[in-house]
């Protein structure tokens, strides 16, 4: 659970002469402590809101943070935490399907969403080898979600390569409060079907909250030709969260996490030799659905030395299994090989044979010798009518990641304080039909970061970060931030940040080839046998840049009750890895890249006790040397929310949802959530209904993704005691 | 810095003047001040101080333990108690010195009190007025509307004087009660239901070992907490009104110069002072007067009642 806390550039050296220091110190007497007085003296409380405890206050944070509360996760209604990034200004969500959704921050592909960090309670849910979140299995229910602190933009200096666009940092309840029993159903159309049930207990110095939940819902209802989409989902989760305290200045948090469920898929092999078989080739299966099993656990230690210092070790292990099998049937060639061999020389050529076309000029002796043995099996399979092979064909992979941290967090004196930490990261990726095997990485990693109050208005804060990646080698990444404080609720900020994203284990070692066993009937008398078709990736990729200048205003009219953030921002990404892989082949380098720029507001007005009114909206202004990165991006994106509470325990939230542009569709939805709370001698009932209307007539995202309606209900109870 | 000859003199000069009209003005109340409590050096101190500060009364310390065994003061003998033990000697002791009785909160008296209404006694509060805590987050926070407040049995009773006395400041009282400080649940729904806590002194409510809780769960929802007392501003309150060792000399002082006959049954010290923890407003962005020009215009507001 990193707070969002600073990122910068040490300006000040970080083990400053002695006599610097003891200049510092002696700055450092604050309350006045009086010496002991028979009245103003009473019972001593120890200093609970430390200089390590306390942050910044929003107008004085280096950088663009957006939070969403409690009271806002529930008001949205939403059943998933991509559905509430749509409350984030500046944050692109997309699906490829209703169990992958993706989500980016100003854009870029619509199929990847690698360019940001993804943590709950301070532990990555990006995967090891793969580079993206699958936001349908992170294993944790948003009824434990106390808040999303949202860092827009790059920050590596806090979270490490890879938070490169930006951070979301979803932090669960403290066990502490999550005493007693909650149990909640949500039942709607689109097969929507949740339950959740939590039991929070605690002992003299230790709190626990285990959580069981599960999540159902049929995805779209049909593609555009009219054909049943095959994109359900089913999630079953436990969480087991746990507080000791071990004395008066150390804690011990663990997390135990798993989740095992269903994503569909549709079948979607197409035979290559289909119409060398009369009759062409039936279906080997129904479906590839993924069967996805996270299983994670972390441990935190922390010691608070004095109110001036504390530093926690974090230590974390997660696995991720993504078991993904069906059968597929072809003409035996397509095991051939000599079809293997002129593939990997030449797939363009290959499909040429595979259409009977004449061999065009500039062909290799090699590939026309393999062309020349291709076409006559072609021939053979249409002359002995031997029929289709069957087998077994698996995506699998399994992922796990180690990840060892210190962090430490040490109050100079009142204005000075300096984060710092190490880390050190191991990932192994393991998948015969990805990589042929298993592949592993580590990465070292420390950082630093000052954050000097000069005078009750200028804060500078900076800080850099120095990685080692064994596979990409290594990479330092400054920060600078100057806030100017008009007032301590008014601040104004410039921001500078360097990042890095390290390209994954598939974009730099990709070895796709598929293993096809329990092959019936045999070819060749053995059992099982590669498909022909090889995707290797070229290696040798270099990290991706990211340069990042912001200007900002964050203030709070407390008269009004009202906040505001708004922000002007300018971002590169250079040496950008765009391509993707297919069937034909996948060359990755790093010669792309992309620019954002524009403008980001967000305004939060409690009108009144009962009334809240929250606006985003972002201009990005992009541009991209490959057209896929233009994709998931919106010129004009944004939110409006009205959430009131009424008399006698009703409430209710509206909400609007607009995009221009999410891969060249217009999203508009407005959402309604009624809600009444019902006291139940010592427990609470509360049953709430949401209705989402689309305002727009497009797909979602792609053409497939369509409903047959444009309105979606669903009715959620939920009791506590 | 010495001062000039002249000054000195003259200062010695107006400074006999003052004693001589002070002697003349009190002479009849001139005479012998008990003061008694568990016996600690910070007692003898104060008693010390509270002899120098009226040297025309004949102030002197014995312990409780001495003044409960032996002949008990005559009536003229005005009693200064300090502390809880000492309420409870006086409470079951016929007595009829006139009794100030110190360093006790109402929550504790009301305890020992159990509704009696002794003759004679004077309760002197220690724990900050919530009059006057009230005016304090007005002061810090001059938009806030409604103010959440944590309750149990024991501290029910105040409810309704603290509703009184938000009221003329736009002020409304949002209660909580907290029977059992380890289900944190009241405390979240009060968070949510209000933009500030006020703290007051309910030693089962706000202790060492609540104050953990109590302040990091409000600290993450970004809610101030006002009083309930100086420690707990220490710890991570924003800002409270107390009273000193110097405060409660002065407003003792102007207590003995009345007769004991005028003497109300319970009151509040009028002077004090404001402590805030300057590091707490920062980081919730709340902008903060000097703490003496704090406690200056509270009681600027005090005496123009």
């Amino acid at each position: 659970m990193r707070a969002l806390l600073p990122p910068m550039i040490a300006v000040v050296p970080l083990h400053p002469s002695l006599p610097f220091s003891f200049a510092l110190l002696a700055l450092a007497t604050t309350h006045p402590a009086a010496a002991e007085d028979l009245f103003a003296d009473g019972e001593s409380v120890p200093q609970i809101l430390t200089a390590t405890r306390l942050k910044q206050s929003p107008a004085a944070v280096p950088g663009s943070v957006t939070l969403l509360d409690r009271q806002l996760i529930e008001s949205s209604g939403a059943r998933s935490v991509p559905e509430l990034m749509r409350l984030v200004p500046g944050m692109m969500v997309g699906y490829l399907s209703g169990n992958q959704g993706m989500v980016n921050y100003h854009g870029s592909s619509v199929s990847e969403a690698r360019r940001m960090q993804v943590l709950i309670d301070g532990r990555s849910v990006y995967r090891a080898g793969l580079a993206t979140v699958d936001w349908a299995d992170i294993p944790v229910a948003l009824e434990d979600i106390d808040r999303i602190e949202v860092f827009r933009g790059p920050n590596t200096v806090s979270y490490g390569a890879n938070a490169l666009m930006g951070v979301i940092n979803i932090i669960t309840r403290s066990p502490s409060e999550s005493i007693g029993t909650r149990l909640k159903v949500t039942r709607g159309k689109r097969g929507v079907n949740d339950w959740y049930a939590s039991q929070g207990f605690n002992w003299q110095d230790g709190d626990m909250r285990l959580s069981l939940s599960g999540l159902r819902d049929d995805g779209f209802d049909h593609d555009d030709e009219g054909n049943d989409f095959r994109d359900s989902t089913r999630a079953n989760r436990f969480n087991l969260s746990t507080t000791h305290r071990l004395d008066a200045q150390q804690t011990l948090d663990w997390q135990l996490a798993a989740k095992e469920g269903t994503n569909q898929r549709p079948y979607n092999y197409e035979p290559v030799f289909d119409r060398l078989i009369p009759g062409g080739i039936a279906p080997g299966d129904n479906n590839s659905d993924v069967v996805a099993r996270d299983y994670a656990g972390s441990m935190r230690w922390t010691f608070d030395m004095n109110p001036r210092h504390s530093l926690y070790v974090q230590g974390a292990a997660q696995h991720w299994d993504r078991n993904q099998e069906w059968v597929a049937c072809d003409a035996a060639l397509a095991f051939s090989p000599q079809l293997a061999e002129l593939w990997s020389l030449n797939p363009v050529l290959t499909k040429r044979v595979f259409r009977l076309r004449p061999l065009p000029a500039g062909t290799t002796p090699r590939e026309a010798e393999l062309a020349q043995q291709v076409l006559q099996q072609m021939q053979e399979q249409v002359t002995t009518q031997q029929p289709a092979v069957c087998g077994d064909v698996n995506q699998n992979i399994r992922e796990t990641r180690y990840d060892l941290e210190l962090q430490d967090t040490y109050s100079v004196t009142d204005s000075l304080r300096l984060l710092s930490g190490a880390g050190y990261r191991r990932e192994e990726v393991a998948s015969e039909t990805y990589f042929g095997g298993k592949l592993n990485n580590d990465i070292l990693r420390t950082f630093a970061h000052l954050e000097w109050t000069i005078d009750p208005h200028w804060i500078l804060q900076g800080g850099a970060m120095l990685e080692n990646d064994r596979n990409s080698g290594e990479s330092l990444t400054p920060r600078l931030a100057v806030n100017y404080l008009i007032t301590p609720s008014h601040g104004l900020r410039a921001v500078y940040s360097e990042a890095v994203r390290t390209p994954d284990m598939a974009e730099n070692n990709l070895d796709l080839r598929y293993e096809v066993s329990n092959l019936s009937p045999s070819v060749n008398g053995q059992n099982s046998a590669y498909y022909f078709s090889r995707v290797t990736g070229t290696g040798g990729l270099k990290e991706e840049h990211m340069r990042s200048r912001e200007l900002g205003y964050n203030g709070l009219f407390s008269n009004l009750g009202l906040s505001i953030d708004l922000k002007l921002f300018r971002e590169d990404v250079s040496d950008m890895i765009s391509e993707a892989f297919t069937s034909d082949g996948y060359t990755p380098s790093n010669a792309n890249s992309m620019s954002f720029q524009g403008a980001e507001l967000q305004a939060d007005w409690r009108l009144s006790a009962s009334d809240r009114v929250r606006l985003t909206y972002a201009y990005v202004d992009q541009t991209a040397t490959e057209d896929r990165d233009l994709r998931l991006s919106a010129r004009n994106s944004g939110s409006a929310a009205w959430m009131r509470e009424w008399a006698h325990g009703w409430s209710s939230s509206v909400i609007y949802y607009g995009a221009d542009a999410l891969n060249e569709r217009r999203f508009e939805r407005l959402d309604l959530r009624l809600a009444k709370r019902v006291r139940l001698g010592s427990a609470n009932l509360q049953i709430a209904g949401v209705l989402q209307q689309r305002l727009d007539d497009e797909a979602l995202t792609w053409k497939e993704n369509l409903y047959d309606d444009r309105q979606q209900f669903y009715l959620s109870a939920e009791l506590g005691f | 810095m010495r001062p000039s000859s002249r000054t000195s003199l003259l200062s010695a000069t107006l400074a006999c003047v003052a004693m001589l009209l002070v002697l003349a003005l009190r002479g009849a109340d001139a005479a012998e001040i008990i003061l008694s409590a568990q016996d600690a050096p910070a007692v003898r101190q104060f008693t010390a101080a509270l002899a120098a500060q009226r040297p025309e009364d004949q102030v002197r310390f014995v312990p409780i333990g001495e003044l409960a065994i032996g002949t008990l003061p005559p009536p003229t003998t005005r009693l200064i108690l300090i502390g809880e033990d000492a309420l409870v000697w006086r409470l079951k002791t016929a007595i009829e010195s006139p009794t100030l009785i110190m360093r006790v909160n109402r929550l504790e008296a009301r305890r020992w009190l159990n509704g009696q209404r002794p003759e004679n006694v004077t309760l002197l509060w220690n724990d900050p007025p919530l009059d006057r805590q009230l005016k304090l987050l007005r002061l810090l926070l001059p938009h806030v509307r409604r103010v959440g407040v944590l309750f149990d049995a024991d501290s029910q009773h105040l409810l309704e004087p603290l509703r009184q006395a938000a009221a003329p400041l736009q002020l409304e009282i949002v209660a909580r009660e907290w029977p059992n400080p380890r289900d944190s649940r009241p405390l979240l729904e009060l968070l949510n239901d209000s933009d500030v806590l006020l703290g007051f002194e309910a030693p089962s409510l706000y202790n060492p070992l609540t104050a953990k809780s109590l302040l990091l769960t409000s600290y993450a929802r970004q809610r101030a907490l006002i009083g309930p007392n100086a420690p707990f501003v220490r710890a991570g309150s924003l800002s409270s009104t107390y009273s000193d060792q110097d405060d409660w000399l002065q407003s003792l002082d102007e207590l003995l110069d009345q007769p004991p006959a005028s003497w109300p049954r319970a009151l509040y010290p009028t002077h004090f002072k404001v402590l805030s923890n300057p590091q707490v407003a920062r980081a919730l962005g709340i902008a903060l007067d000097d703490d003496a020009e704090l406690a200056r215009r509270l009681a600027a507001g005090e005496h123009s009642r």
